[in-house]
Formats: structure tokens, C-alpha cells, sequence
């Protein structure tokens, strides 16, 4: 099957690698906090939050939820059961594509505690979704089904 | 509050009035952000041998066979190459032999107009076809073709196929789904079982032309139906037969299969590829044979490839019925249509078919008579058991013993063959759902001549001795 091209079976591996990703990634979060900020009736703690829980909303979605591969549409062969953050680099651990997709929702709860001034309520809120796309992430709990939940 | 005084609020002034809890969660967050930077990376899975030991690791591989070795006794082993054109003579390994051992009931392959007209058709058409019949495959022969069927039948439409076998293994599963209920005899041929497995439906085996066995299996079926009245009412029941059974040489009992099938409401599905073109007064096969209206048959699936002397097969019925197949026969939906050569021989093997009704009365003839030789001769008899019935063109002797069987067969047919006489002996696969006992499969044909017969009959003597 030509996928990707180059021998690129599954391209879910490989396109978080390419050239570029991590600036686009950045800018993509920076313009949407400042959608949100220029919302007028939002806070700035509020926009803080909101674009923190997005952000680990798509996380916990794309990378965590959905399995398979989007590229091969029929024969998904081994990535059939896999979620896409278990598919990236081949289940390979402690690349430079999942340290840095470790690391952002990390940062991301350390801005919005800053500019929320560590507000009781937003904390927790964004602690608990923090909560939800870090341990996922976690070599340990690679291929873990917790409770069965989203075995197929 | 403006945005800028966020910007620059000094970390002091966050953590002033915050319980200590969120600062060592914070704390504990920033380390984890550290261990992630500074983990290495894992190993990629790849080890890195040594030039010495890649050597010793590809010394030591031995490859295993892609295929097991065959038994000796294997058929493949025991070679026997036809050279030219096979007709009431055959050349097998160089000898020239009388010809018992292909299907070509009527003698038709001898027949020059046959030849000529579908070298004429390669002129006009060319070899091949070009596709399936729905996608651009057909050509106004295909039509004719069936249009001729339909009317050499008496029914209303015919469908033609490029390959007899995948004929009667599409015909089958296009009709028969999960949760239909079909009822078989247990002898019939390979192509059969295999629609059998494809229409996935539950099969039900009745014993060889057992009429008592299939009406008890019958009746069993009426009393589950008669439990469940709502799941019935969506049951199909089919009933598969052949017109002569390939395996055994015997007719079917149509009159007794016609009746049980309008008493039970079955649809009958008939194959009669052996029986096309042999049996009955113009060779409609067993339907005229016992005089019974083809409408009362639901569909009769048949080859093209015994008695018509061409390749393909047809299924023949009301329209209503066989259209169905145009969409649903795999066979016929998904493979290359029949070559316009073939299709314009078979036209012309129909044509003979209808004008000379006496070819079938020889055929019978001969049929009868070389059963009748073949009983009184006492030293065949002694070693063999004729199956099949008198009219039928196909015979198959079961050697008595049931000691080393096969090979004693194989020796048995390189005699015949060292005297100028080619037979052979049926070969069947570990996967069919019966496997009747090894035998002898003597196929008549119509230009064998008396002479002939009682030449086959010596030669089967000085064999078995």
C-alpha cells in the first residue's frame, strides 16, 4: 500500500517529526488563545483556562480516544488497536516528538496557573484535565486499557 | 484590569496567599518536566552482531521446505501427457489410445463445423472478450446464445457463465443465504459443495437418492417449523440434485424429488451437467428423460464443457428466477465473459444438438449395450462393481477388495494404457464431504462402435488379470 511514499507504511509515525511541527504547534495554541481572549466578555484567567482545556480536550480525543490510522483506510493491520499516541514512532518511548508532546500540556498548566494567579477553582479544573493527558502518555501505561474502557 | 498587568505580575506576589498544596503539585509538575527532557531515549530494538556471529547464526539456519514432499503414491507423480487433439482417440505418453476418459458424451469435438466456425469467430471477434458481461464484455454471440438455450429448453431465459464449475458454485449461494435451509444429496460434486459453502445456509445431507431419508429429514424440518411459524415463514428450503450423479453414474429419481419438493414447498435446483445432451428424446436432459414439465424444476444449472464440446455453462429458468443472477451470480458478475470462439462453437453444438436427434438415441445405445458387456463378462465382474445405471455415459467400476485400492487402480490403467486404451480413476480431494470409495470412471461416447466396445471390454479383461 503507498501511504505515506518512501516506504512510509504508516505516516501516523512520522508526520509529528516533520520539519516545522513544533513552531506550527506553538502558533496554532497562540492563535487560539487570542481567539478566545478577544472574546469580550471573557476574563483573561477565564481565556487562560478555557484555551488550556481545548488544548488537552483535543489531546485526550486525537492522541488517546481514536484508534487506527486515517491514512489506511481498509487492512489498518497492528495500528487497528492502537491509539495514535501509541502509534507515534513506532511505540518507540522517549523520542523527541513525545517529549515535547509530554511536555506541552505540562507547560500550558504552569502559564494558565500563572495568569490565573492560582485560583482555587481553575486550578482544579485544570489540574484534573492535566491529569487525564499526562498519565495516558506515560511508558507505563502503554497498550494499558484502564477497566477495559475503549478495549476496541 | 487591562491584559499588560498580567503580563508582569511578579512570581512572588502568585504564590503569596495559595495554599501549599498547588506549590508542591507545581513543584513535583516541574520535575516531571525535567525527567521527561533529560530521559533518554530507548533503545531502537536493533542489537548489533558481530561479523563472526552473523556468519554462525546463518550457518546454523536450515530453510524449511516451502511445500512438504509429496507421498509416492501421489497422483502428480504418475505423469501422463496428451499430445494434439483429443477426440475418439487420444494420444497419451505417445501411445494412441481409444478414448473413455473425457466427458465428451456426443463425439462433438470430432465435428468440423464446430472447429470452422469458431476459427471464423476468432476472425471477426478476435480471442478474448474484454470483460465481465456487465462491463463491456459482451458480444451479440453471448446473447444469441442464451437466447437459444432458453428456447432449446422451453423456458423463458438463460444466462450464460465462462466456466461450467464456478456455474453451479455461483448459481447456488445467489439464491441460498445465511438462515435458508438446503437439502442435499450426499454424492454430489465438488462444484456443488462448494456453493453449498458459499450460500452459508444450513445444509441438510440426505443419502445417496434415498427418497425415504430425505422425507424423513423432510419431516423433521416441518415439525421445527411448525414451533417457530415466524422464523419459517422467512426460511427458504432449496433442494440441490444432480441429473446424473458425476460420482456414482445414477440418475436422479425426479418424479419422487418433483413431488416431495411441491408437498414441502422446496425449491429445486437441478445440475445437470452430465445429463444436457444425453438423456431424453432431444437431449433436454432428465426432465424430458422422465416426462416431466421443466417448469416444475426451479432452475437447471448445467456445464458446457461435457456434451456441448465447448467451455462455459448456463443456468436456464423462468426470468424471474435468472435474472437474478445477472446482479448476484458472482461468477457471472465478476469474471471475464465466455471467449466469442467458445460462444459461436457452442451455438454450433446446439445447432447439431436440435437438428440430429439421432446422436442422443446412438449415445444411449452404446451406453446400454457396453453395460450390458460390461455385466456378463464374468472376470470383470469378479474384480469390479458396476455403479451407475444402464443409460447413463458415465460407469464406474469399484474394485471388490477393499485391500490396497489406489494403487492397484494406477497399475491396473498403465496396462490399459500399454493396450492402446485410455481410462482413468477418479480423484477426489481430503475436503469433500464425502469421499466415495476408489474406482475406475469409464466415460462413454457416442462414436465408439460395437467393435470398439467388446476391444475395451477384452482389454479391461487382460488388465484385471
Amino acid at each position: 500500500m503507498l501511504v505515506g511514499g518512501h516506504g512510509d507504511s504508516n505516516p501516523n509515525t512520522s508526520w509529528l517529526k516533520s520539519r516545522g511541527m513544533w513552531f506550527s504547534y506553538t502558533i496554532g495554541m497562540l492563535v487560539l488563545h487570542l481567539i478566545i481572549l478577544s472574546v469580550p466578555l471573557l476574563t483573561v484567567p477565564l481565556a487562560w483556562t478555557i484555551t488550556n482545556l481545548i488544548h488537552n480536550l483535543i489531546h485526550f480525543v486525537f492522541l488517546h480516544i481514536i484508534k487506527g490510522a486515517p491514512w489506511i483506510p481498509q487492512d489498518q493491520g497492528e495500528s487497528r488497536r492502537l491509539t495514535h499516541w501509541e502509534q507515534i514512532d513506532n511505540g518507540r518511548q522517549f523520542t523527541k516528538t513525545r517529549k515535547f508532546l509530554m511536555a506541552t500540556p505540562i507547560i500550558m498548566f504552569f502559564l494558565t496557573c500563572f495568569y490565573t494567579k492560582n485560583d482555587p477553582n481553575h486550578f482544579a479544573v485544570n489540574f484534573v484535565s492535566l491529569v487525564f493527558v499526562t498519565l495516558p502518555k506515560l511508558p507505563q501505561f502503554h497498550e494499558v486499557r484502564l477497566f477495559g474502557l475503549n478495549k476496541y | 484590569m487591562t491584559a499588560m498587568s498580567f503580563v508582569f505580575i511578579p512570581f512572588t506576589f502568585i504564590f503569596n496567599d495559595v495554599a501549599s498544596i498547588y506549590v508542591y503539585l507545581q513543584i513535583m509538575l516541574a520535575l516531571l518536566i525535567l525527567w521527561i527532557i533529560f530521559k533518554k531515549k530507548d533503545p531502537n530494538g536493533k542489537c548489533k552482531l558481530t561479523q563472526e556471529e552473523e556468519a554462525e547464526l546463518i550457518s546454523k539456519w536450515q530453510p524449511f521446505p516451502l511445500v512438504k514432499p509429496a507421498p509416492k503414491s501421489h497422483r502428480g507423480y504418475d505423469k501422463r501427457v496428451t499430445e494434439g487433439k483429443i477426440g475418439k482417440y487420444i494420444n497419451v505418453n505417445g501411445i494412441n489410445c481409444l478414448n473413455l476418459s473425457s466427458h465428451d458424451f456426443l463425439g462433438l469435438n470430432e465435428e468440423k463445423i464446430i472447429e470452422s466456425s469458431a476459427i471464423e469467430s476468432i476472425r471477426k471477434y478476435g480471442i478474448g472478450s474484454c470483460g465481465p458481461r456487465g462491463f463491456f464484455g459482451t458480444v451479440d454471440v453471448h446473447l444469441e446464445l442464451e437466447e437459444r438455450l432458453a428456447k432449446f429448453m422451453d423456458l423463458e431465459e438463460a444466462v450464460v457463465y465462462a466456466y461450467g464449475f464456478s456455474t453451479i458454485s455461483s448459481a447456488i449461494p445467489a439464491y441460498a443465504k445465511r438462515g435458508d435451509v438446503i437439502f442435499v444429496d450426499e454424492e454430489v460434486n465438488f462444484a456443488i459443495q462448494k456453493g453449498l459453502d458459499a450460500s452459508r445456509s444450513e445444509i441438510k445431507y440426505f443419502k445417496h437418492n434415498d427418497m425415504k431419508d430425505l422425507e424423513e429429514l423432510l419431516l423433521k424440518q416441518a415439525q421445527l417449523d411448525s414451533k417457530n411459524t415466524k422464523k419459517a415463514a422467512r426460511t427458504r428450503r432449496f433442494l440441490v440434485i444432480e441429473g446424473i450423479y458425476m460420482k456414482t453414474g445414477r440418475l436422479c429419481n425426479l418424479p419422487e424429488l418433483v413431488s416431495l419438493s411441491k408437498k414441502y414447498k422446496l425449491r429445486i435446483f437441478v445440475d445437470e451437467s452430465i445429463s444436457f445432451g444425453t438423456l431424453g428424446k432431444n437431449g433436454k436432459g432428465v426432465t424430458e428423460h422422465f416426462n416431466i414439465p421443466v417448469t416444475d424444476v426451479d432452475l437447471i444449472m448445467t456445464s458446457l464443457e461435457m456434451a456441448a464440446a465447448s467451455v462455459g455453462g448456463f443456468c436456464v429458468g423462468s426470468s424471474f428466477i435468472v435474472e437474478h443472477q445477472r446482479l448476484s451470480g458472482l461468477g457471472y458478475c465478476f469474471s471475464a465473459s465466455l471467449p466469442p470462439l467458445l460462444t459461436t462453437a457452442a451455438i454450433k453444438a446446439l445447432d447439431i444438438l436440435e437438428n440430429r436427434h439421432e446422436l442422443i438415441d446412438e449415445l444411449q445405445n452404446v451406453c446400454c449395450t457396453f453395460h450390458q458387456y460390461l455385466l456378463k463378462s464374468d472376470i470383470i465382474m469378479n474384480c469390479f462393481t458396476l455403479i451407475g445405471d444402464d443409460i447413463s455415459p458415465i460407469k464406474h467400476l469399484r474394485l471388490r477388495n477393499n485391500g490396497n485400492n489406489v494403487q492397484d487402480l494406477g497399475s491396473i490403467i498403465s496396462k490399459c494404457e500399454h493396450m492402446n486404451l485410455a481410462i482413468t480413476d477418479t480423484a477426489y480431494l481430503d475436503i469433500e464431504k464425502k469421499t466415495p470409495i476408489p474406482s475406475i470412471k469409464l466415460a462413454i461416447n457416442r462414436l465408439l462402435t460395437n467393435d470398439d466396445l467388446i476391444r475395451v471390454i477384452n482389454i479391461l479383461e487382460k488388465a484385471v488379470c
